[in-house]
């Protein structure tokens, strides 16, 4: 059984360098792609559900006992985030197809999406601080061939930035691997925890592990970390950006919670206390971007910000219920964001143009789409029942038992301005006279929907079927925040 | 009972499916029946030995939210009034509403409304009211919005979304905050913790969110904006939502929570008030209107405001009267509002000033109006509903006792501020029916030659006016099998009994005769008066500063986020760095991080240290570069310089890496670099520059500083033991490193080559790939 | 001695992060490459210098800490490989946007 657990990480990087092989018969890496996609699919969530039953499977690479070699863990929290990866790979592979130019399919788009998925996965499932580094560098390679995917003037040069960002915060990312390597003289989470915990976290550990905090917030877009995030999401192709805003950024954040729950949880108050100022500062400053353009591109990149933010307070909040809070939205948000990207990309394509100013009335030719994006909106905003909901409820809990009612009138003010920049979209894009200039391929427009809707579905089923769900979140968050059943199946003598 | 309240939103399911027979049959006959008999199921359960009642079914226990309701006579009140006014809505929307309108949208979005109401009024479960209430602000979004492609329905939906959406979230953190405190979700346990309530340290908070929730919701003074705007939705949702049902969730709120708030000093102030000034507000503000639909939605504001402060009074019989004036407020503004619809439907206009004389045109329906403005106004007649709250109001006004200096004030005001407010009612009541239907007519100025309306289309006012006067002549009817459970319920005990038309020459009575004396007056020399109307508000409303809120918080951000994203690399780069730096430092001084006992270190040879200031030569030269070749040749030697510092410190296969990796490296460099421009003499500022200089000190210090606690600070032995003792026993390698590499670590390995894998897709694809069109 | 390296390897940070600070494209890369010989060099460093015997087995009785220069040699392979992108993405961006000036590449015009 242990074996099979490393599978969502190979199974992709066999798909990537098969899929990169036959580039050029585009109709045959296509039906491959999706065959994989969606077979991995079923297999990820098989054993996703057999860990939810039957607890953490580690995987211990080449059969050396941690901490010595790599341990990949999956526990649930990983392979709830696997899984959900591969909902939204699976729901991107189909709108792919119809949205990029025959070009830029066959300069390796399956290939790159496979490597992410491979390195996005691997970097939710490993045990090991420096194979997380490489499994980032992976995920990064892949995005940065996505990224300048159709050499646009525009695009290169978003894209320079962003692997500058990238390439530094990776530097960075070593030397806090290098500092740690050097107080506690290992690199396995686990292991970390219990010698962490043995000294109290005494002395420069607690800055180091602020430094590899900020690595994680460049990554995962944290104030004030995120500038480079708007523009490099906005210039790609859409079905990247929605893999980007769905993925990329919750590595980060994955790597805040898991780190922070996990090894460094002895100064809360210092560290978790900058992450509540940071939180607040990060959903403000966010949702100020979303309400600062007329790109509706942009508006649902900016709209990425605010819920880091919302997942760095359950973080910084730290209890049991404020950490399901966290798991839980950013379950919620991967899904929503690859459902808003796909349908923004639609509602670009149908339109015309990105500039909500020139839009209006688009919802009378296109009423599915309008709708499912006024629904999408909605889940955004963390309206109930839906999925966003749940985890805002949870986090707002958190926030209130703990008396920062500073916090939670900030979470909930910048809801209401989340609220207001993607009604602005449905009210002047979707409402109103009807606009000149609108496609009327309904085809096509309604192929580019279907996948976002799929997504807004599973989204509405976080929500009103929480209950199927949301006990896992919890004995997820009772497993993070209780630590030892994380640490001692990965440290068992096998 | 479930299905009573979810029948509506199924229906909301099925009803564009029914759109394809609506060149046939309007839609609304098809689905009339389904309010009906929601409304007939409720009234089986009116009657005087009525018990309040629980229906419940899970929905995420894990969560503590439950489908949980609570019919007691509060709910079943409500429950009657917006299965029935929905009921008559319907069928009056049928005659409103032309068939080649989006009706399946409009009755869709009306259905959903009902579930959410009835869902309002009807859990038990705080998170189960939340998700209804925050759906009625949907549904009535998108109602006000439904002839969208009006800029001013566009504009009102979206401020109505924004207010009681606002108002929605504050109310969240109120529930929640209630839940922390009680440890119940269940509004019923709650009311039974009333004093761990209002002892909690939270109470304050408590009390601020539910009452921001309740004021936006029931547009208190100075929420109350989104309402006559709300009045871009068609007639039928204005008579619905926006005077009957939705406005009153507020009310209901704060009266389903008067158990526990009633006679709390803050609550007193706070509602009794609002309450006041916004009746007064209102009222006065309904007087300068000339649209139709505008006085009336300000006239709902000063009642709504009437009602609230009546539940801040808290006494017996202010909290009957708000009851009692919940019902007839839905009787008579609904019929006026149906009237006012009616009136711009056969005549084209809302304008009170092209209208007039329409009596001759349509007798019926100004009979009608005349029995809901007067009920309105208050006139002291024992068939008109209005009057009997009105008095109970006076009443009620009087009999307020004050716990605090500031209350007392308060006390004394409160029935001049009643007064003052009923006088301007009874004038808008006068002026609305008055400058209607009588006077001189000016049919040819008015779009349509005015006739009388359909008889179905009257229908439903007239049921409301014959609910008007039915409470008016046999309350005590209605008051034993309904409106006391309500009241009971809001008062958490047995609240006022009877219901009298004349209670004696009281200071009431007065009241109401000085406010029917004073207003007749003052209506019939109301062109004198019109000064006043027009002199005080203006630029200064509270219109402008939503407006103004708004478009601020537009530009704010642009300017805000264009002062920081500037788009530049080194802006970026210079806010990071700080940020970095400033927290690491802080962090370093709180937690005591620094660490300078030194411990122990290799010995410092001359020629290690040769390299080292070689390297260190060549790292400084290249920020003086001037020529490419040469800086690329700089960086090759710090590179070549590592993989000499390898070899020093026995790690043989690094050296070699290093050696091949910094080779090709640069022969890379030369080769992209050939065709780019010289290095040239950088155009900065001094100011730029010495940031520059000064962050780049600062961040290489932090490194050093850190770098030097952790080298101190080794706690533990590093686990490199296990690898000295077992890679060749194990591994089968006599190099360690390469037995790391490859079996110890071998998926390191393996995905450092996919990174080299991605690196050379990448490449390639950014090489061959060329698009004709223009970019992006 | 292992002071002394911190002292190089954070002056490697500080000049490579002038250099990033740069306008030119040249520049900019020259300063990614000098931060990663920072960071290499720190790895190296912060598991202590010459504390034995090369790690090759032999009849030493102690030998350097194989475990950090495992991960140096991980960390320059993906360094080259993100180097090598980085240099032909600078190329392509500099013949697309016809300007090595990072100032001149703002882009604006998304706002």
């Amino acid at each position: 059984m242990s074996n099979l657990i490393f599978l969502p990480i190979v199974i992709p990087l066999l798909a990537s360098i098969v899929a990169a092989l036959f580039a050029k018969q585009l109709r045959g890496v296509r039906l491959f792609s999706q065959i994989t996609a969606v077979l991995s699919l079923v297999f990820i969530s098989g054993l996703t559900f057999y860990i939810f039953s039957e607890g953490t499977i580690v995987g211990q690479a080449g059969g050396w006992q941690a901490p010595y070699g790599i341990s990949i863990v999956g526990d649930p929290l990983a392979m709830l985030l696997v899984t959900t990866t591969n909902v939204i790979g699976t729901a991107a592979l189909f709108y792919a197809p119809r949205i990029l130019e025959r070009q830029q399919e066959t300069f390796y788009f399956y290939g790159f999406y496979f490597l992410l998925i491979s390195g996005v996965s691997g970097a939710f499932m490993t045990g090991d601080l420096f194979n997380l580094f490489v499994f980032f560098e992976v995920l990064l390679m892949a995005s940065y061939g996505l990224i300048v995917l159709g050499n646009g003037k525009a695009q290169l040069r978003e894209s320079f930035k962003y692997v500058l960002f990238n390439l530094f915060s990776s530097m960075l990312f070593i030397v806090s691997v290098a500092y740690i390597y050097s107080i506690t003289g290992t690199v396995n989470f686990a292991q970390l925890a219990e010698r962490v915990e043995s000294v109290d976290q005494q002395g420069a550990l607690t800055t180091v592990g602020v430094i590899l905090f900020f690595v994680f917030a460049v990554k995962g877009a944290i104030f004030p970390l995120y500038y480079w995030l708007p523009n490099s999401y906005v210039v790609p192709n859409p079905v990247v950006s929605a893999l980007f805003g769905a993925l990329l950024t919750k590595v980060g954040i994955y790597s805040i919670i898991r780190i922070y729950t996990l090894i460094f949880v002895h100064e809360t108050g210092v560290t978790h206390q900058l992450f509540i100022w940071l939180a607040m500062l990060t959903m403000l400053f966010g949702v100020i971007g979303a309400l600062s353009t007329h790109n509706v591109k942009l508006i649902i990149a900016y709209n990425i910000i605010p819920a880091v933010g919302f997942m760095l307070m359950g973080v910084g909040l730290y209890s049991p219920e404020s950490i399901a809070g966290s798991v839980y939205y950013l379950m919620h948000d991967m899904v929503i964001k690859g459902a808003l990207f796909f349908l923004i990309g639609a509602l670009v394509v149908a339109a015309g143009t990105k500039d909500l100013r020139q839009m209006s009335g688009v919802i009378q030719r296109y009423p599915l789409l309008g709708w499912i994006f006024f629904v999408a909106s909605l889940i955004l905003a963390g309206v109930p029942p839906f999925s966003g909901f749940i985890g805002k409820i949870l986090l707002l809990e958190g926030g209130l038992a703990q008396e920062e009612f500073l916090l939670v009138i900030v979470a909930l003010l910048s809801s209401l301005l989340i609220l207001l920049s993607m009604m602005r979209i449905f009210v002047y894009g979707f409402w109103g006279e009807k606009m000149d200039g609108m496609s009327s391929d309904y085809k096509h427009i309604r192929k580019l929907t279907i996948p976002g809707v799929v997504l807004v579905g599973i989204a509405i089923f976080l929500g009103v079927g929480a209950e199927f769900v949301y006990p896992h979140i919890e004995s997820i968050s009772n497993m993070l925040y209780d630590r030892t059943e994380y640490i001692s199946s990965v440290l068992k003598e096998s | 009972m479930i299905f009573a309240i979810f029948a509506p939103l199924l229906l909301a399911i099925i009803i564009p499916f029914l759109s394809r027979w609506k060149d046939k049959i309007h839609t609304g006959w098809l689905i009339l029946p389904i309010p009906f008999a929601v409304f007939i199921y409720f009234l089986q359960f009116v009657g005087s030995d009525f018990q309040p009642k629980v229906f419940s079914v899970d929905w995420i226990p894990s969560l503590d939210i439950a489908l949980s309701f609570h019919l007691d006579g509060l709910s079943l009140l409500f429950a009657l009034l917006i299965s029935g006014i929905g009921t008559l809505v319907v069928l009056y929307s049928i005659y409103y509403l032309n068939h080649k309108e989006q009706l399946s949208h409009f009755y869709t979005y009306l259905y959903i409304f009902m579930t959410a109401m009835l869902g309002v009024i009807l859990s038990d479960n705080v998170f189960g009211l939340y998700a209804f209430w925050e759906f009625t602000s949907i549904s009535s979004f998108l109602l006000i919005g439904y002839w969208h492609h009006r800029e001013r329905s566009r504009y009102g939906a979206l401020k109505s979304m924004l207010i009681t959406v606002f108002g929605g979230f504050s109310l969240l953190a109120g529930l929640i905050l209630l839940t922390i405190v009680t440890g119940t979700t269940s509004i019923q346990g709650m009311v039974d913790q009333a004093d761990t309530i209002v002892n909690s340290e939270f109470f304050p908070f408590i009390l601020t969110f539910l009452i921001l929730g309740a004021f936006t919701k029931s547009a208190q003074f100075p929420f109350h904006i989104w309402l006559p705007d709300a009045m871009e939705a068609p007639t039928p949702v204005s008579a619905y939502l926006h005077s009957a049902t939705m406005v009153k969730a507020g009310i209901y709120l704060m009266a389903r929570f008067s158990p526990i708030l009633a006679g709390e000093p803050y609550v007193f102030i706070i509602l009794s008030l609002v309450g006041l000034v916004t009746l007064t507000w209102g009222s006065y503000m309904a007087v300068r209107q000339t649209d139709l639909k505008g006085i009336l939605a300000f006239s709902t504001i000063s009642q709504l405001g009437m009602i609230m402060a009546m539940l801040g009074f808290g006494t017996k019989v202010a909290l009957f009267a708000a009851v009692f004036h919940i019902l007839n407020h839905a009787t008579f503004k609904g019929s006026l509002f149906m009237i006012a619809g009616i009136v711009d439907h056969e005549t084209g206009s809302r304008d009170i000033r092209k209208l007039g004389g329409l009596f001759t045109f349509m007798p019926v329906s100004a009979t009608l109006a005349i029995f809901g403005t007067f009920s309105m106004a208050g006139v002291p007649l024992p068939f008109l509903n209005g009057f009997y709250s009105k008095e109970m109001f006076f009443k009620a006004s009087l009999d307020n006792t004050a716990s605090s200096p500031f209350a007392e004030t308060l006390v004394t005001i409160i029935p001049i501020l009643a007064v003052v407010g009923s006088i301007f009612t009874f004038i808008y009541s006068m002026y609305l029916f008055f400058n209607t239907f009588t006077g001189e007519s000016q049919v040819d100025e008015l779009p349509k030659h005015p006739h009388e309306a359909p008889k179905m289309m009257l229908l439903p006012p007239f049921i409301l006016v014959l609910g008007v006067l039915t409470i008016g002549l046999f309350p005590t009817i209605f008051n034993e099998s309904l409106i006391t459970h309500a009241a009971d319920a809001v008062y958490g005990g047995e609240a006022n009994k009877d219901i009298y038309f004349w209670h004696g020459l009281i200071p009431a009575f007065y009241m109401s005769i000085a406010v029917v004396v004073i207003g007749a007056v003052m209506y019939l020399t109301k062109s004198k008066w019109d000064r006043i109307y027009h002199a005080l508000p203006g630029r200064l409303s509270l219109n402008k500063v939503y407006d103004w809120i708004v478009a601020k918080t537009e530009t704010a951000s642009q300017a805000i986020t264009q002062f920081y994203m500037t788009g530049s690399l080194r802006n970026y780069m210079v806010l990071l760095l700080t940020a970095i730096s400033a927290i690491v430092i802080s962090v370093m001084l709180i937690t005591d991080g620094m660490n300078f006992d030194m411990a122990e270190t290799a010995p410092i040879t001359t020629s290690e240290v040769l390299v080292v200031l070689f390297m260190a030569a060549a790292a400084v030269a290249t920020i003086f570069a001037r020529n490419r070749i040469a800086i690329i040749l700089i960086v090759g030697v710090v590179g070549y310089g590592m993989a000499v510092l390898f070899v020093m410190y026995r790690a043989p296969d690094l050296a070699l890496t290093q050696l091949i990796v910094e080779t090709v490296t640069v022969a890379l460099f030369l080769l992209c670099f050939y065709h780019l421009p010289n290095l040239n003499k950088s155009k900065t500022t001094w100011f730029t520059k010495s940031t520059n200089v000064i962050i780049s000190v600062v961040f290489g210090l932090i490194m050093m500083v850190v770098g030097i606690s952790a080298y101190n600070g080794r706690a533990f032995d590093p686990i490199a033991q296990y690898f000295i003792d077992n890679s060749y026993k194990l591994g089968g390698g006599d190099n360690m490193v390469n037995v790391i590499l490859v079996d110890f670590r071998g998926i390191d390995t393996l995905f450092e080559v996919a990174v080299l894998f991605g690196a050379a897709l990448a490449i390639v694809a950014m090489i061959k790939l060329r698009r004709n069109k223009g970019a992006n | 001695m292992e002071f002394i390296l911190i002292g190089l390897a954070s002056l490697l940070f500080g000049t490579g992060i002038y250099n990033l600070l740069q306008k030119q494209l040249l520049r900019i890369i020259i300063g990614t490459v000098l931060v990663s010989h920072g960071a290499h060099l720190f790895l190296l460093t912060m598991a202590r210098v010459k504390t034995g015997a090369p790690p090759l087995i032999s009849d030493a009785s102690s030998y350097t800490d194989p475990l950090p220069q495992a991960l140096i040699l991980t960390a320059i392979v993906i360094s080259f490989g993100v180097t090598s992108f980085l240099l032909v993405l600078a190329y392509r961006t500099y013949t697309l946007n016809k300007t090595d000036n990072m100032e001149e590449m703002r882009g604006r015009e998304y706002e």
